[in-house]
């Protein structure tokens, strides 16, 4: 008997956890654990932001090393660009360091045509998502600094995305080419509307709800349509258009745009404190 | 007895806190093609290694739990894929003989291809499509060769943390896990 209740074991153990897991999936979907799971993960990040900031202070040098030794040949390409940028910096004259940069960068930010009277909390960029599978950024402001869960997030193109987790000192953006994304937008002189959809990371978003043939030009840029119970305020730039063409037998036209914030270098946003019906 | 005892429960604990550390400082910026490593990944493929399918599942549980708090993916779906994985590679590892080294790296390696594959279809299933339309060979690169890079220091810690042997009939001998009962 002893045998049989020993080979039981392992698969009661993986139903068990199995089940278990699948409960926690199910709650989290169903929202009767979103504040609970916040909640944790909320915790989690005010607890190992401080750490992870004096980790990232002690082991800086090294980890520079390695993602440099890892990224050589991406590395060698881009000094090559800074090489050739640095003479036309010399010309300007202009003051080069770190910081001023960043200060330009934030004075941008602070003066973006499209936020209009909106209040914006500027924030930094810690860290590029802590997921393969999700488009996400870390930003350094949080509830503490007025920042809430779904606030819209822009950047000196545009639309950047949307707050998805609100800790105490930090959030997390979910960025417009996430899948999970979707963005009400106008387009056209005729204000059209359509929407928006990412397609993961790195990829061109796509459009819905563009009757086939219209007429679209490469560049037209797209903005945040503002619609009443919108989650973006109106006007806001998001994306133009790269490729547009209708098929044989489509009645969609198939739009793809780049967003016009440049999502992949970006080092400061701005956080707007709006919210549908604000 | 497969008890996790006092001791072992606090030295998983201390494993998982210095693991979940590293992965959220150094690995999170170390990133080859925009894809960064996955060590987490690794503590239930090497549990399971070492102790069997029901550690592995039981690592993979809670280890996925702590990551999940990190992710902004589906909660509980590192849990549900880590225990997959966890009790899988015990399982599959039951017959072998899991003192030559090889057996870890290459668990190490293969196991981690299938979590991020595994991750990414159930991820898919509930409602998140976009988890398929990643670079997964890349992934599956990245995220295999440097957890088989890791795996035999992460094995000597999990045996560290978890001495006792597993009652689920492993060939046991020259391995460092102490009394089988």
């Amino acid at each position: 008997m002893a045998p049989a209740r020993r080979s039981r074991r392992p698969r009661t153990t993986l139903l068990l956890l199995v089940l278990a897991s699948v409960a926690i999936i199910t709650l989290d979907a169903r929202g009767g654990f979103n504040r609970i799971a916040s909640g944790a993960r909320s915790a989690a990040s005010d607890v190992f932001s401080p750490i992870r900031s004096g980790v990232d202070g002690l082991i800086e040098p090294a980890g520079n090393f390695l993602a440099g030794a890892v990224n050589y040949g991406a590395v060698r390409q881009q000094n090559e660009k800074l090489q050739a940028e640095i003479g036309r910096l010399h010309q300007e004259q202009a003051a080069s360091g770190d910081t001023e940069q960043a200060l330009r960068q934030l004075s941008a930010l602070l003066h973006l045509p499209f936020v209009g009277n909106l209040q914006t909390v500027p924030a930094e960029v810690t860290d590029y998502g802590t997921s393969n599978f999700a488009a996400t950024i870390d930003i350094d402001v949080g509830r503490d600094q007025g920042v809430q869960l779904g606030m819209p997030v822009v950047g000196s193109g545009g639309l950047v995305g949307q707050i998805v987790q609100a800790n105490h000192s930090t959030s997390t953006v979910r960025l417009i080419t996430d899948g999970q994304s979707a963005v009400g937008v106008r387009y056209g002189p005729a204000g059209s509307l359509a929407l928006l959809s990412g397609q993961g990371i790195g990829r061109p978003l796509t459009a819905d709800l563009i009757p086939a043939n219209t007429s679209l030009k490469k560049g037209e840029v797209f903005t945040t349509s503002g619609l009443q119970g919108a989650v973006f305020p109106g006007g806001i730039p998001v994306a133009r258009v790269v490729t547009s063409g209708t098929s044989a037998a489509g009645i969609q036209e198939t739009v793809r745009l780049e967003p016009l914030a440049d999502l992949g270098n970006l080092r400061y946003v701005s956080v707007l404190l709006w919210g549908p019906g604000t | 007895m497969n008890t996790t005892t006092f001791t072992g429960a606090v030295r998983v604990t201390f494993i998982v806190a210095v693991f979940t550390v590293v992965q959220q400082t150094v690995m999170i910026d170390l990133r080859i093609g925009g894809i960064h490593p996955d060590i987490l990944v690794v503590l239930p493929i090497v549990a399971g290694v070492a102790g069997g399918p029901s550690r592995g599942a039981t690592m993979g549980f809670w280890v996925g739990l702590v990551a999940d708090l990190f992710l902004p993916t589906p909660f509980g779906l590192s849990a549900l894929v880590g225990t997959i994985i966890g009790f899988t590679t015990g399982l599959g590892t039951l017959a072998l003989d899991r003192t030559a080294k090889w057996l870890t790296v290459v668990a190490a390696l293969v196991a981690s291809a299938c979590y991020e594959v595994l991750y990414g279809a159930l991820g898919s299933v509930l409602g998140q499509p976009q988890m398929l339309h990643v670079d997964f060979p890349l992934i599956v690169v990245v995220v295999g060769v440097v957890n088989a890079i890791v795996a035999l220091l992460a094995l000597r810690m999990v045996v560290w943390a978890l001495p006792e042997g597993s009652t689920e009939r492993m060939p046991l001998s020259g391995m460092s896990l102490g009394p089988t009962r």
